[in-house]
């Protein structure tokens, strides 16, 4: 049981957590400042001194504000060939987000193979790839898996994708970026690949 | 209706009671009926239009029962034709002024709460259930005909006392009315009516009866319920009914059997590895599984002597066509594979066959079909939904949904305005089948 104090100072420490990774220091400076000059000169002067965006934590090695692919569990994990993995330990998963074995047959968590109402095993679910479907699907659009970079995360390398398409639009509404794609393509949305090799 | 109800009216005090007795029962009858017109009504126009027509209807109610809203009601002026007691023999004018007053339209509405249940009954979409709750009306008006003289010889005299406690009406009236508008406004947030029918699964219905499959100490049985007052009849062991009329069709260790179950006698089998079967008597869909491939095939047992069989599709084992549906002129069935899944429906009048869905992401699965209409479960990553399209319709309708993956819907079926579905949790081996009234 923590105590009271200890509850405060961790509330207090995700606050700052959150606001640190929300904004950065000049952002911050530049929305007090907005903020004051609002309060006393008016909305003219306040538009002059709006911050740029923030620059917003993603997940480890991707800072910039290009949003997530859809992915069955939350977080854009996937395999080299751009299958979905489970983010949590990189356990392969269908597009219910259920594990599954080697051959795609859901299973339980001791790796039993799911079984319907009847005792029958349950069917396997589609399995299809992050980019090329899930994202082309939902979006309609002609998105594929293009450029990439690296950084060191929880001691891996660890591959930073971005799913390109000639959208003009990103996955979060507003203009999209060049970053690593090419052939006149745009980054729609990003994905990583844990490669488990030491950094 | 007090002060007609006495012996100086009636003639005597046996002939008082015999004209109570036929207004009370006039009165419950009428009401009754009126109440299961109301419920099919619903039932052909769906309960969710009439659900927030009726939460609509009770909140105009309240407004204008607290003296918010000046608003007319339809009614008649009068309570009951008051020269019928002269002009016609009594068994006709007391069980006249009982139909009357029973429907209520045809007589003085005090308050606005008739129509609000009017409009519940609609949106409640079930005849006899509509019936029941509206025969209580009719009871409530022979009721108020008789018990105000229970201490009171004087009819007028009775009536006076009533009169005298009538400002408490409006006020109780304003809050069950308050009641209402909250009770019919959250209804809708369920999608449609959705009600658990206790342990089973794999739905199979026709009409009012539904034959499900359950497990019992480790052994599969198919139950078929029918309505009231029919017994259930049980089956064992038995897997995957499908029902049409007096036919169940069911599969077993030997293959599949279609038995006319209100008798138990058998109509024909089919030995082999076969399963899943589809009943529209005398076409039977099944799923043959020879090892390298699983079949969906249609055969016409109209000439027992030359059944015809006929193959309409083929997956690899590592996919899967689940459990085809058969219904009215139409073959539904699902096809999930690695790189996604379809819901496909042939035409059987022209031999059209198309996709009512395809996917390349969720998994569709276990439709059933009837004439009009075809549902379906889509299993996303937070859940399952239990889909409804009408043929020649683009829309698709989402009839209830499951949140998370530990528990999701599975297999379907289909009758009128009303759909099954089972709930299963396979953690806990736990299935139920849920009713579904849209």
């Amino acid at each position: 049981m923590r105590r009271p104090d200890g509850l405060l100072d961790g509330a207090a420490r995700a606050l700052s957590t959150r606001l640190a990774s929300g904004m950065t220091r000049r952002s911050f400076l530049g929305r007090m400042g907005g903020a004051v000059l609002a309060a006393t000169g008016g909305a003219a002067v306040a538009a002059a001194v709006r911050p740029e965006k923030s620059e917003a934590f993603h997940f480890c090695g991707h800072i910039w504000t290009t949003g997530s692919c859809p992915n069955p569990l939350g977080l854009p994990r996937i395999d080299k060939n751009g299958f979905p993995l489970r983010p949590s330990d990189g356990h392969p998963i269908d597009n219910l987000g259920r594990p599954v074995n080697a051959d795609g047959w859901a299973v339980d968590g001791s790796g039993s193979r799911l079984r319907s109402p009847d005792g029958e095993f349950l069917p396997r679910a589609p399995r299809t790839r992050i980019c090329e479907e899930w994202t082309n699907e939902q979006y309609g659009l002609d998105a594929v898996m293009e450029g990439a970079w690296y950084r060191c995360c929880s001691g891996q390398v660890r591959k930073l994708v971005d799913c390109c398409s000639f959208s003009k639009k990103r996955i979060n509404g507003d203009a999209s970026l060049t970053g690593y794609c090419f052939n006149g393509r745009r980054v729609f949305c990003v994905m990583y690949y844990d490669s488990g090799l030491k950094c | 209706m007090v002060e007609t109800f006495t012996p100086a009216v009636c003639g005597s005090r046996a002939r008082q009671r015999l004209a109570i007795v036929l207004f009370a029962l006039a009165a419950i009858l009428a009401s009754a009926a009126l109440g299961a017109v109301l419920g099919l009504v619903g039932s052909l126009i769906g309960t969710r239009p009439a659900l927030i027509g009726a939460a609509a209807l009770a909140f105009l109610a309240l407004l204008r029962e607290t003296g918010v809203l000046r608003l007319p009601i339809p009614q008649s002026r009068r309570q009951v034709p008051e020269g019928w007691q002269y002009e016609l023999p009594l068994p006709l004018w007391s069980t006249g002024y009982g139909a009357g007053l029973g429907v209520g339209f045809l007589t003085f509405q005090p308050v606005a709460t008739f129509w609000v249940a009017g409009a519940a009954a609609l949106a409640l979409g079930r005849p006899l259930a509509a019936a029941g709750c509206f025969a209580l009306y009719g009871a409530g008006r022979a009721f108020m005909a008789t018990w105000p003289r229970r201490r009171e010889p004087s009819g007028p005299a009775a009536v006076e006392k009533l009169v005298g406690r009538a400002s408490l009406v409006p006020r109780a009236n304003a809050v069950v009315l308050a009641l209402a508008v909250v009770l019919l406004a959250i209804a809708p947030a369920a999608g449609a009516a959705v009600t658990s029918l206790g342990r089973g699964f794999d739905p199979a219905a026709d009409g009012q009866t539904l034959a499900r499959a359950r497990m019992d100490s480790g052994t599969i049985k198919v139950l078929v319920n029918p309505p009231d007052p029919d017994p259930t009849d049980t089956i064992s062991p038995a897997n995957a009914p499908a029902l049409d009329g007096d036919y169940l069709a069911y599969e077993d260790d030997a293959g599949i059997k279609v038995i006319d179950w209100r008798n138990d006698s058998p109509v024909t089998q089919l030995d082999g590895p076969y399963s899943h079967p589809a009943l529209d008597w005398p076409l039977l869909a099944y799923i043959r599984d020879d090892g390298e491939y699983e079949r969906l095939i249609l055969a016409d047992l109209s000439n027992p002597g030359h059944p015809t069989h006929r193959t309409i599709a083929s997956v690899r084992p590592a996919a899967d066509l689940g459990r085809p549906a058969l219904r009215g002129g139409r073959l539904a069935w699902h096809r999930v594979v690695h790189g996604g899944s379809a819901i496909y429906v042939l035409n059987l009048a022209n031999d059209q066959r198309r996709a009512v869905k395809r996917t390349n992401i969720w998994m569709e699965a276990n439709p059933s079909v009837t004439a009009q209409r075809i549902v379906w479960v889509e299993h996303r990553p937070g859940g399952s939904y239990l889909r409804m399209k009408w043929f020649g319709s683009k829309r698709t309708k989402t009839l209830m949904h499951l949140n998370g993956r530990k528990t999701f819907l599975w297999t379907t079926a289909l009758s009128g305005r009303t759909a099954y579905v089972t709930k299963w949790t396979p953690s806990t081996q736990k299935s139920v089948v849920l009713r579904v009234n849209f």
